[in-house]
């Protein structure tokens, strides 16, 4: 009613206008800086009616005054600042519920504003890379780390606590990887434990035991070799000599105490693999105020943890060595020779390790455990649904495809018990292979693989609501906002009789315009997958009814069933790599982004836009990348505290 | 709900129930511990809440009635104290589950953080307790759970999930590590009891080098690095110290005071829930009996845990989904069952430690069990008149026995002001605390 008068209205004025074009000056003229600027012009006043109310006068609230900002210039010199408001801002927090409240478009349009404001200024500001890492190896990466360095098949870091993630959604972030005072004792247990049966296995004492004593070769000669040779692999970087006699001491002293080489050698690989060297992954920091480049031996740490999720191999040792690994050709030399087929388990590793935690899937098995309700759920479709994303992944990274295979593809990877379970037809065995669709098979892409389709589902049913949330965040990168408080959930406060869809249902609430503003944009998404049941299997009728899978984008776009579905996101597929590009860019990094990491993230994309999106411009494009090849100076204050402190510790020693 | 036979006659728990067990393994208690009834404590946290009009026990005082999700309690009820409105005001706020996790135990309002800047604001109460007897047990407290740390961070709402899996924190920056394998721990119980002298020597000079590479990276690195170094410096010297403590006779040593079977030894990590929540209440008992350490801490599911609970009649689904469950008697039916399985399994506990005699009393009277979650209705998300038992009277300090109804809204942190004066470990403030519980402390 109230909108029908308003259009009415603007009619009449337009009206005015056209017949009158003198009139218009008398309603409201422009001011100097609306003229100037109207999109600047209109988000200042943003500020002013939704936030000034609390955040300016004499006592603002949270002690925080707003009103200073009145141009895009004064925003982005508070950056920082700027970051935390778009995060209460984005996530709901503020307003507050009993404030005077924008529209979801109004908010949106203010966020994106912003943002790409802050993103503009940090990219003309020059490289800002993020400091020097300091990071605990996570338990994946210390398995894999132990598992090279000693060449024993077995998963040292089993006992170690689990790990949770932080910044893009990883648990290898530094920020999140916490040491609590058990670590050091699981640490030298799972040492132990590695070393003693690494000395089980002849051909595992090839790899690091060097030397032995025998008539020619006294104990600590033989002593020193290993050392030699293990100490640099273990830390990933040239040691000192004194580095060499320290543990030579320790050798010493247990060999004083048990003359026998083995136990005195044993000991001291163990302390290796404690020490905080091999724990930890430990950058130089760089204290000038420029950017420097990351030395040769930590690039190859960044390299091999982000390409394989363990410590560099001898070949990356040796060109950081000689000092050649930064030299463009043979870093990407490298970078091939590391995503080659020869390297396969630990380039599946990385696959595994990115591709579980992106898309959720990692909760299979674990978050997600359906219940006996749900039919033909056992270990081996477990397994098939576990890795046919990984699979699927891993061979877009290794042969160079193109990253919009991930949204539609005509090939995926199956087990006997999937396939069966997708009616694919052919001769499939325990272990997953490669299998060429077609359009029967109703298949292809991330968003029909049964595992991608189960946890964004309910245990015992399928959730538009979910599945839609799910795409908007996974696939999109635009996650809705929480629910505001208090409000029960959509699905929750329905008073619908049985025989209503899940559908109606849900269209009934969308008619509370509260709900309605993020549910317009969630519902319409997940009903396109609504042919597939919880665990992915298709379904050409639900609880007696045919599918109705007819849905949107929220830019409006309709589409009915996956297929569609799947060409619509395709239609936004610059979206969709962005919010990838970012995640791996995270992922590689170790660490949530900042507003600076956005150029690298807009110069990958102009390199996969041009390159038909093909995953080694994503890969090789992040390794080429500011972030990832330089560290930041330390900021002065920094810097002089840390002096300071090296000065007390001095006393101290 | 049943044990398979294998786990009864194999697991811990089954052995260590066995009454032949006391009668057989020799006590050192005079010899081992100046304190001769150690006060313990364990926080027992239970996600997702309760179905509430089935929780709060009838009448006050000693004349009360149990409800039917306490029902389990019945031959309990002398020992347990439940105390009614009580709420965690710092953290209605932010979202439904990870600051009500969290919070828990600290009574603060955890920092918005996807794990940069990641604050609990606090420390929690167990750890202000393991503090003040640090130097009494080799291990100053033991964090357990079931459930491994949800992966993932939530942009939903703007959380890590490493909010909503864990509620022991030692600093407000360093939430603390839970072990999740009952074998792990047994092993890890079994090696601190069973110190071997040589390995000790080893140990040492192993632990001596690690230190000394910690100190040289400390210095290497920039100023705002050094403290994860010096995170993992307390946990090499943490362990430094329970080796001597351990392997030493005399002031400042410790020896168990009772002797741990090897039999007695979980087989591994069972796949079944209740299996798994056993073996671990087995392990706190266990703990406690030898005085392996005196404070411990027990998630029986992460924040928003959808465990599949249908190995219990008549349910069927995930524990969070039906927590949500929309007032429909069919789901409240379902959650409540849930809610009292957590009862039974506290309940088995708290017999567990009664029936560990110690002097003239019981571990259980020696010990306060709090069980807890940190919302009410699983629906609404509130943390008002939160579901809380305490079990045990620490030396005869608590008065048990009694439902104890408060003015609405009194802080929970006063509750953890009493719990940690009957500890011994007396604060004048605890986050948001008024004072102290009226009518707990005898």
């Amino acid at each position: 009613m109230a909108c029908s008068l308003l259009e009415s209205l603007w009619g009449i004025v337009f009206i005015l206008a056209v017949l009158a074009p003198n009139l218009t000056a008398s309603f409201r003229e422009p001011s100097e800086s609306e003229q100037k600027n109207p999109t600047e012009y209109r988000e200042v006043e943003f500020i002013k009616r939704y936030c000034l109310e609390c955040h300016s006068g004499k006592k603002p609230k949270a002690s925080l005054d707003l009103s200073r900002f009145d141009s895009i210039e004064r925003i982005v010199s508070e950056s920082i600042l700027w970051d935390k408001i778009l995060i209460q801002l984005g996530e709901g927090d503020m307003p507050p519920e009993e404030a005077d409240l924008p529209s979801l478009d109004e908010r949106s349009n203010f966020l994106n504003w912003v943002e790409s404001s802050l993103q503009e200024a940090a990219c003309q500001s020059g490289p800002h890379p993020g400091p020097a890492v300091l990071r605990r190896l996570n338990r994946a990466e210390y398995s894999a780390s132990v598992r090279d360095l000693l060449d024993i098949h077995f998963d040292a870091g089993e006992a170690l606590p689990s790990e949770g993630s932080g910044g893009e959604g990883f648990d290898n972030a530094a920020e999140t990887l916490f040491i609590s005072p058990i670590h050091a004792e699981k640490y030298m247990d799972a040492a132990r434990v590695a070393v003693e049966y690494a000395f089980a296995d002849t051909r595992s004492l090839r790899r690091f035991l060097v030397a032995k004593p025998d008539e020619k070769t006294p104990p600590e000669v033989a002593a020193r070799r290993v050392i030699e040779a293990f100490l640099p692999r273990a830390f990933r970087r040239s040691i000192t000599e004194s580095e060499i006699l320290e543990y030579l001491a320790l050798f010493h002293a247990k060999y004083e105490a048990d003359p026998s080489f083995t136990v005195a050698i044993r000991l001291t690989l163990q302390a290796v693999l404690t020490s905080p060297k091999f724990l930890f992954i430990a950058e130089e920091p760089n204290f000038d105020v420029k950017p420097h480049k990351v030395t040769d031996h930590e690039l190859a740490s960044r390299l091999s943890y982000f390409l394989w999720g363990s410590l560099p191999d001898d070949e990356l040792l040796e060109a950081a060595n000689k000092g050649s690994l930064s030299d463009p050709m043979i870093l990407q030399e490298q970078f091939k020779r590391m995503l080659g087929k020869q390297n396969s388990r630990k380039v599946r590793d990385f696959s595994q390790n990115f591709v579980e935690q992106w898309l959720g899937t990692r909760a299979l098995g674990r978050e997600f455990k359906p219940g006996k309700s749900i039919l033909g759920y056992d270990s081996e479709l477990e397994g098939g649904m576990k890795y046919e994303p990984v699979f699927f992944f891993n061979e877009i990274l290794t042969k160079n495809r193109s990253l919009l295979d991930l949204l539609k593809a005509d090939y995926t990877y199956a087990n006997r018990r999937l396939a069966r379970h997708y009616r694919i037809k052919g001769e499939f065995r325990e272990q997953p292979k490669r299998v060429e669709l077609t359009d029967e098979d109703r298949r292809g892409g991330l968003l029909s693989m049964a595992a991608v389709l189960a946890v964004s589902s309910y245990q015992h049913r399928t959730s538009p609501v979910l599945r839609g949330k799910w795409i908007l965040e996974t696939i999109l990168g635009d996650p809705p906002p929480p629910p505001p408080p208090n409000v029960p959930e959509l699905e929750e406060s329905e008073r619908g009789v049985p025989s209503e869809s899940l559908r109606e249902r849900l269209e009934l609430h969308r008619r509370d315009k509260a709900c309605a503003q993020c549910h317009d944009r969630i519902d319409p998404l997940g009903f396109g997958l609504e042919n597939y049941g919880v665990l992915g299997r298709w379904r050409d009728k639900h609880e007696g009814h045919p599918v109705d899978a007819r849905g949107a984008l929220p830019d409006g776009t309709t589409f009915t069933g996956p297929e569609e579905l799947k060409l619509a996101l395709l239609g936004r597929k610059d979206q969709f790599v962005r919010h990838l590009t970012k995640k791996m860019l995270g992922y590689a990094l170790g660490r949530g982004l900042t507003y600076y990491d956005y150029c690298a993230v807009n110069s990958i994309m102009d390199k996969l836009r041009a390159n038909d999106y093909r995953s080694h411009f994503l890969l090789f494009g992040i390794i080429q990348s500011v972030p990832f090849r330089f560290k930041a100076g330390i900021t002065s204050g920094e810097g002089e505290h840390a002096a300071t402190l090296n000065q007390d510790e001095s006393i101290n020693e | 709900m049943a044990l398979s036979r294998r786990t009864f006659l194999k697991g811990a728990g089954a052995a260590l129930a066995l009454p032949w067990l006391e009668a057989m393994l020799p006590q050192r208690l005079a010899a081992t511990s100046t304190d001769s009834k150690p006060i313990r404590l364990a926080a027992l946290f239970m996600p997702n809440g309760v179905r509430e009009d089935q929780w709060t026990p009838t009448g006050q005082g000693s004349e009360f009635a149990l409800s039917p999700t306490l029902k389990p309690l019945e031959a309990l009820k002398n020992d347990i104290l439940v105390p009614t409105n009580l709420w965690n005001k710092a953290s209605d706020y932010g979202d439904g589950h990870y600051v009500k996790t969290s919070g828990f135990l600290t009574c603060t309002t955890i920092s918005k953080s996807l794990g940069y800047d990641l604050n609990s604001n606090g420390i929690s109460m167990d750890q202000i307790a393991a503090r003040s007897i640090a130097q009494k047990t080799p291990l100053p407290s033991l964090e357990l759970a079931i459930d491994p740390v949800t992966i993932g961070v939530d942009t939903n709402v703007g959380y890590t999930r490493v909010y909503g899996s864990h509620i022991a924190w030692n600093k407000p920056t360093r939430p603390l590590a839970r072990e999740i394998n009952p074998r792990l721990v047994f092993e890890r119980l079994f090696r601190i009891n069973n110190p071997r002298a040589t390995n000790n020597i080893s140990d040492s000079l192993l632990l001596d080098r690690v230190l000394a590479d910690a100190k040289q990276l400390r210095r290497r690195v920039g100023a705002s690095d050094k403290a994860r170094i010096d995170d993992y410096l307390d946990s090499v010297r943490a362990l430094e110290r329970r080796i001597e403590q351990t392997s030493q006779s005399g002031v400042g040593s410790w020896s168990p005071r009772r002797e741990i079977s090897p039999e007695s030894k979980p087989e591994r990590r069972p796949d079944e829930h209740p299996e798994r929540v056993r073996l671990m209440l087995d392990m706190i008992a266990l703990a406690f009996q030898t005085d392996s350490t005196r404070v411990c801490t027990f998630m029986f599911g992460n924040a928003v845990s959808n465990t599949n609970f249908s190995f219990l009649e008549g349910v069927k689904g995930g524990h969070h989904s039906l927590s949500h469950h929309e007032r429909k008697e069919e789901n409240l039916t379902q959650y409540q069952r849930i809610g009292q399985w957590h009862i039974e399994q506290y309940a088995y506990l708290l017999n567990k430690l009664k029936s560990f005699k110690e002097g003239d009393s019981t571990v259980l009277d020696n010990s306060m069990i709090l069980f807890g979650s940190g919302l009410r209705d699983g629906n609404r998300h509130s943390p008002h008149n939160l579901p809380l038992i305490l079990g045990g009277t620490a030396g005869g300090r608590i008065n048990t026995g009694q439902h104890l109804v408060y003015d609405k809204d009194t802080p929970l942190s006063n509750l953890y002001c009493s719990i940690l004066d009957a500890f011994g470990a007396p604060v004048e403030r605890f986050a948001d605390s008024t004072g102290k519980l009226k009518g707990i402390l005898s």
